[in-house]
């Protein structure tokens, strides 16, 4: 899976802030913590929901299985709006 | 019909199919070399229609019978804000006013009253208060700043005129039962404003644009105004963001 094209990752204020392009679907704008950003930045390249997982308990000092819910948790937030491909 | 304008220091050529789209410019005739053409005939206008038949729907109206001149017109300005990032220039929903030669521009969503306030400004401040545009002004976001445009593309109360003027204050409007200004951070109101950004459809664009943005809200001082549609609204704004009271 990958980021759809037709949003862009926006970083103001030390926050992550997801931007649909114009005439998108979705017109609001999702804004997040540093896992979120996290997830978003993994999403650049094409990736595994696995992928993500690992790559932030690289990052992050916390348990597996709480990552795995908060990555869970934004991939499920980034579908419902359509940003996300495959 | 083909036209050249010179709007935000850019010259644009018009190509349309419609001779208002010229005639609403016409203060804004130029000559010279285009630095680029925007061009909309019948997909663009159709386009425009259902955009505007999905914000009705939105409001809960039904969807108002528009005719083709003046959904061209939209389109044009749709086209030139997509094309306008890439000179540094970014379009915002708001009202802008020159007051002795500085820029204030106030911005929020339809209906909450920055047509009313920048009124109260005019009356309050007379010939010294100049409506660059009441609706869409233009931003050029540079390393001297930030510079408002008067642009063709004025609102209901066609109320613009073509001048430009250093951006000196942004504020954010919302309605109250009494007025207060408080000046605030970029963080505060930066989701709110964005929402006010004309977004390209242009991932490149767009990103261009979100650049300006953070250009613009570090380049000028940000106020957020509760406000009652009153005269005394404008005093309190006016001398808050002139400086005089701190």
């Amino acid at each position: 899976m990958k980021l759809n094209e037709r949003f862009i990752v926006h970083t103001a204020g030390g926050e992550s802030i997801l931007v649909p392009v114009g005439g998108a679907g979705f017109s609001g704008v999702v804004k997040g913590n540093e896992t979120f950003g996290a997830v978003l930045e993994a999403l650049r390249e094409d990736c595994t929901e696995a992928d993500i997982v690992r790559a932030l308990c690289a990052r992050f000092d916390a348990p597996e299985d709480v990552i795995a819910r908060d990555v869970r948790r934004a991939l499920d937030g980034l579908r419902g709006i359509g940003a996300i491909d495959g | 019909m083909t036209g050249l304008y010179r709007i935000a220091e850019r010259n644009i050529r018009i190509v349309s199919l419609h001779a208002a789209v010229h005639d609403y410019c016409r203060d804004y005739r130029a000559q010279g070399e285009p630095d680029f053409t925007v061009e909309t005939g019948e997909a663009e206008i159709a386009r425009e229609r259902a955009l505007a038949a999905r914000e009705d729907l939105r409001a809960g109206r039904e969807p108002r019978p528009y005719g083709d001149a003046y959904l061209e017109q939209l389109a044009v300005y749709r086209a030139i804000a997509e094309r306008m990032p890439q000179f540094d220039t970014l379009l915002v929903h708001g009202s802008a006013l020159a007051v002795d030669g500085e820029g204030y521009l106030f911005t929020a969503p339809s209906g909450t009253g920055k047509s009313t306030h920048a009124r109260l400004w005019r009356e309050l401040l007379g010939e010294r208060a100049v409506t660059l545009n009441d609706d869409k002004p233009l931003l050029r976001v540079g390393a001297e700043g930030v510079t408002v445009y008067g642009t063709p593309y004025d609102g209901k109360h066609r109320l613009s005129r073509n001048a430009a003027a250093p951006l000196k204050a942004l504020c954010l409007l919302e309605r109250g039962a009494e007025n207060r200004i408080e000046q605030v951070t970029p963080g505060e109101i930066y989701t709110l404003l964005l929402q006010q950004v004309y977004r390209p459809a242009d991932p490149a664009a767009l990103a261009a644009a979100l650049r300006l943005l953070d250009g613009l809200l570090s380049s000028v001082r940000l106020y957020r105004l509760r406000c009652t549609p009153e005269p005394a609204a404008a005093q309190l704004a006016y001398a808050v963001m002139k400086g005089r009271e701190t």
